[in-house]
């Protein structure tokens, strides 16, 4: 008996503790509210993550709480929701630039160290988001991490190099590219490193093997995917260690 | 009995529209670049080299493919049909694999069976002087050597449209 309640002492205290690591907090972008969950930490360095999965994201929050507890603070966005967006690509395009800037200024006023990061095509709004901020706004952005970037204007035109959508290039954000080993994406990372340096960036790129290019939703990840979908917030801290080599 | 047969008549029916919307119709974009195709020297599964440049007088589809490539593994059987169409029209395809082991292609192919020629470029030169950056990614090269038309995405090559004017394309001069 004295075991079972011990047991179900420690099982509140864990859920009591995973409770207080998320919270939710309200952001006003002009006409809209946004929620945003927030795994807090006590370190000088805020990641942004353009999730965009109305909340459902639960190998996402994974990672952030891992992060947290190293003392990364994460925060995730829930823009969908917030302007009644279906869960498409072409919703993307449909989010205010101003409602990421609401975001943006918000983590900065943290005074921390402030990255960005996506994955996919949400990778674009990071990007949109960034490009705004850095013309309107003097204190500069840490950096970008983007895992599987998808920034193709368009359909892809075999035999013709890639075009990217606007964003791409107007930056002098540092940015980490991160793209698997088992897409096709991976044959244009050269293009698009070197179109995002256009803008002044610093880029750095790495192709993780055997990977494909969907890694939290996929229902048929191979084991390397397991790996790393689990490893995820190690992956993040390496690529952040990275842009800080920039900083010195 | 009657609703049985209709429910069942009816969930086929779904189901084949289903299947049916997994490839996309196949149009052929005319290609308005260098038509002079970069080189392609490649090897095939059992050691045979291949020269793009040996298949002169003939239609050459030159595909990007890759295993972990949805699309493509969907269109692959209707590449086979499309071969048993073509008959003796002078044709063929080169698919070649982006940047992926000998082992894992092999394991490939002994699922789909492709009865076409499949090329193996684990380094991935051809992907970059070909300039394909998604998967499939198709050229249609003329008789005479030259890029004609490109594709993009997997689509459905038994469709008649596309066998009709590949052919017509065989007769070009």
């Amino acid at each position: 008996m004295n075991i079972l309640s011990n047991f179900l002492v420690f099982l509140v205290l864990v859920f009591s503790l995973s409770a207080e690591a998320k919270t939710l907090r309200t952001i006003n972008a002009g006409d809209t509210d946004i929620d945003v969950r927030i795994f807090s930490a006590k370190g000088d360095t805020l990641l942004l993550g353009f999730a965009c999965d109305e909340g459902k994201s639960i190998t996402e929050e994974k990672t952030a709480a891992a992060l947290a507890e190293d003392g990364i603070e994460v925060w995730m966005p829930d823009m969908l929701s917030a302007f009644m967006l279906p869960n498409l690509r072409s919703s993307l395009a449909d989010i205010p630039s101003a409602a990421l800037l609401a975001i943006i200024s918000a983590a900065v006023k943290t005074g921390k160290k402030v990255y960005l990061v996506a994955s996919g095509p949400h990778t674009r709004l990071v990007l949109r988001g960034a490009a705004q901020w850095s013309r309107q706004h003097k204190t500069p952005l840490a950096g970008a991490i983007l895992i599987f970037p998808r920034l193709f204007k368009g359909e892809p035109d075999p035999g013709r190099m890639p075009q990217y959508v606007d964003a791409v290039g107007t930056t002098r954000l540092p940015i980490m590219l991160l793209e698997g080993g088992h897409t096709p994406a991976r044959w244009e990372l050269t293009p698009l490193k070197q179109a995002l340096e256009k803008g002044g960036s610093k880029v750095i790129s790495k192709i993780i093997p055997e990977i494909r290019g969907h890694l939290f939703s996929s229902k048929d990840n191979n084991r390397t995917e397991e790996v790393v979908t689990s490893q995820m917030a190690g992956l993040i801290k390496v690529s952040l260690f990275y842009i800080k080599e920039y900083e010195k | 009995m009657k609703n049985w047969l209709l429910k069942k008549t009816l969930s086929a029916f779904i189901l084949l529209l289903c299947f049916c919307g997994l490839l996309q119709a196949a149009e052929l974009k005319a290609f308005s670049g260098n038509p002079v195709p970069p080189p392609l020297i490649l090897q095939d599964l059992q050691g045979k080299t291949h020269d793009l440049r040996d298949y002169k007088g003939k239609v050459v589809v030159v595909q990007f493919w890759a295993t972990y490539c949805g699309p493509c593994r969907q269109e692959m059987p209707t590449m086979n049909k499309m071969m048993k169409k073509m008959g003796s029209v002078p044709f063929k395809i080169l698919a070649v694999d982006m940047g992926e082991s000998k082992a894992e292609v092999k394991k490939f192919v002994s699922e789909v069976k492709p009865r076409f020629t499949i090329l193996l470029d684990e380094a991935g030169d051809s992907i970059t002087s070909w300039k394909v950056f998604a998967v499939p990614s198709n050229f249609i090269i003329d008789p005479q050597g030259k890029i004609r038309y490109t594709l993009f995405g997997g689509v459905n090559w038994d469709d008649n449209t596309l066998i009709n004017k590949i052919k017509a394309l065989s007769k070009s001069k």
